[in-house]
């Protein structure tokens, strides 16, 4: 690199002097990373259950449309290139702080929410490998050994995250081989693929599917995060985003086929570990005993990356929030040498961990619950309902902002997606109105920490500065 | 000689900064390259702590807002002042950006002693210490408070 640069400080004063890090393939093994690692490993059963052999419908309609919401994403991270994500777009469209608060602290009990799942189909994993200690405590450890792990930074490390991610995809690889032996030793009924397990309408047991598999489809939000510091953003991130969406799909529904092959549905249904279980089918000339601990370990490693990405994002929107003034400023602190946002860190990771802790208590009170299954749904509730959101406020957006630069997406695929989002919505609310109650409890913590601002706010503000104004010489 | 300071956005990178022009000779130093590193996969990118921009900015903002405060403090010591924004792992990028320049000098504040600093992998000061091409001044708040004099 030359150095000849100027004399003074100056702006932009040097070739390399606003050099961004996320190149395209960089961003696409993110996203892929992202939403391979949030559910097929868990959810594969439950899907195949609600749907019959053809559950591979089911995921490739939930990816579809995801991968549309995704395009919306796309068109609005190009325009507005910050790492805010979805409250910055429906800031910006409808101008009400009331509802950009609303969609914040959704997006919050979303990640909470989803981390909860995925601590929990963690221990799943964990539990088919070492017997002890109960599950319970080890998605309770495992999420405070990720808050660790980002107070400590190593999260930075984009190398580590694209080596996990294709740990992800050799793991899905291993089960794809697996449907191509059955295939290929003649031992397939291709017949599985077209059975309903349903007396109803197929349809709706796709619709059903969908509500389910939609869990598997999600993460590629975060992809918003990283916008501002993608190179050439307006070529790289659309194609990295709706392409690594589009290889997901590609995997989910080509490993549902292998999964249905291999496998009896009902056995398939029942697993604890699901995809671990075609595994250890026997297809493959390795030890059973060998080859379910390694896959035991890629699923862990897959589940691990997309949580810890779960992680770093709730102390991020905290933080931001603390910034807005819209809870407490102390959550905007950071530590002096690692940078990390402490305090928003230690609550984000005890609000998943109560989250885990209560679950539990149901469970031993009697109640019958899945914890994997019913955080994801809440999980799913809340982010159709943001994905529903971020679609209107591209479309409202279409006109205004316009530059050569950013990405278009195509606006009848967009009204599709907007209808898929809320059919998806609506059948997994009718179909489950508790998760309602679960959404409103994770809102109410955003909620109540506003309540807490408001209360005891002003301390942190001189006198004369309204709520949000930005404070004169003082940095949080 | 081309001298690479770090700011992480910390009131401890800006002494660092002054640190420097206290005791180093103008006349020896021909260039000054003020780095900022985002990191953009971490739960806060950047927090700029010094130059009191506004609080809505993005992340990237805040790192350009941090590096030309610590470069206007540099401002008529007499080296240019360059000034260089990278993201990525701030270690990497910092040794990164002194291998570009062929620094004969990094400086880097050390935010504290405390026990997550030596037990838990080490700081970024470490880091940088470990695998820097040059020598490396690190700057730690000292209890004597030489580092924050003005």
């Amino acid at each position: 690199m030359s150095d000849t640069a100027a004399t003074h400080v100056h702006p932009d004063d040097h070739e390399d002097g606003l050099k961004r890090s996320i190149s395209g393939r960089l961003l696409f093994f993110y996203v892929l990373g992202d939403v391979l690692g949030s559910g097929i490993y868990v959810l594969i059963g439950l899907v195949a259950g609600a749907v019959g052999g053809a559950f591979f419908l089911a995921f490739a309609v939930g990816v579809t449309i995801a991968t549309v919401t995704g395009m919306a994403y796309a068109e609005l991270a190009t325009k507005y290139p910050r790492a805010a994500g979805a409250a910055l777009y429906i800031q910006k469209a409808f101008g009400n702080r009331t509802l950009t608060f609303l969609v914040t602290v959704l997006f919050l009990a979303s990640s909470f929410a989803a981390a909860g799942s995925l601590a929990s189909g963690f221990a799943r994993y964990f539990g088919e490998v070492f017997s002890f200690p109960p599950a319970a405590v080890v998605a309770i450890v495992f999420v405070a050994l990720l808050a660790v792990v980002n107070y400590i930074g190593i999260t930075e490390s984009v190398v580590a995250n694209m080596v996990m991610t294709f740990v992800e995809v050799f793991g899905l690889l291993i089960v794809l081989l697996i449907g191509f032996l059955v295939i290929v030793q003649g031992d397939a009924d291709f017949g599985v693929l077209t059975e309903f397990d349903t007396d109803s309408n197929p349809i709706f047991a796709i619709i059903a599917g969908v509500s389910l598999a939609f869990f598997a489809m999600t993460g590629f939000e975060n992809a918003a995060n990283v916008a501002e510091e993608t190179i050439d953003p307006a070529r790289n991130f659309p194609k990295a985003l709706i392409g690594g969406m589009a290889a997901a799909g590609v995997f989910y529904v080509l490993v549902s086929i292998s999964a249905a092959l291999t496998l009896p549905i009902p056995e398939l249904v029942d697993a604890e570990a699901p995809l671990l279980a075609v595994v250890e089918s026997g297809v493959l000339p390795v030890p059973v005993g060998v080859l379910s601990i390694v896959f035991a370990f890629i699923a862990m490693t897959a589940i691990t990356n997309t949580t810890l990405v779960a992680i770093v994002t709730q102390p991020r929107v905290l933080y931001g929030m603390a910034r807005e003034d819209v809870v407490p400023a102390a959550f905007g602190k950071v530590h002096p040498t690692r940078r990390s946002p402490v305090l928003a860190l230690i609550f984000s990771a005890a609000v998943v961990i109560a989250l885990l802790a209560i679950s539990n208590l149901l469970l031993s009170a009697g109640l019958d619950l899945d914890i994997v299954a019913r955080l994801a749904t809440v999980t799913v509730v809340l982010l159709l309902i943001i994905y529903s959101m971020v679609i209107v406020a591209c479309l409202k957006l279409g006109s205004t902002d316009v530059n050569a630069d950013h990405y278009r997406a195509p606006r009848p695929l967009l009204y599709l997606g907007l209808v898929g989002n809320v059919a998806v919505l609506y059948y997994t609310v009718y179909d489950d109105p508790t998760s309602v109650l679960w959404c409103l409890a994770l809102v109410g913590v955003g909620v109540a920490l506003f309540v807490v601002e408001l209360i005891f706010g002003k301390r942190d503000r001189p006198a004369g500065t309204r709520r949000g104004e930005p404070i004169e010489g003082k940095e949080l | 000689m081309h001298v690479v300071i770090a700011t992480d956005g910390s009131k401890q990178s800006l002494a660092a900064a002054k640190h420097l022009m206290s005791f180093a000779d103008p006349d020896k130093i021909e260039a000054v390259s003020v780095v900022g590193v985002i990191s953009p996969y971490a739960s806060v990118a950047f927090a700029d702590e010094i130059s009191g921009g506004p609080r809505d900015r993005s992340f990237r903002e805040a790192a350009e807002d941090a590096v030309r405060t610590v470069a206007e403090a540099l401002d008529g010591w007499g080296p240019k002042v360059q000034r260089k924004l990278r993201s990525g792992s701030p270690a990497n990028e910092i040794v990164k950006a002194a291998k570009a320049v062929s620094a004969g000098l990094v400086v880097v504040a050390s935010g504290s002693r405390g026990l997550s600093d030596t037990v838990l992998l080490g700081s970024t000061a470490q880091r940088v210490q470990h695998s820097a091409p040059c020598p490396v001044l690190v700057v730690r708040p000292a209890p004597r408070k030489r580092a924050t004099k003005k």
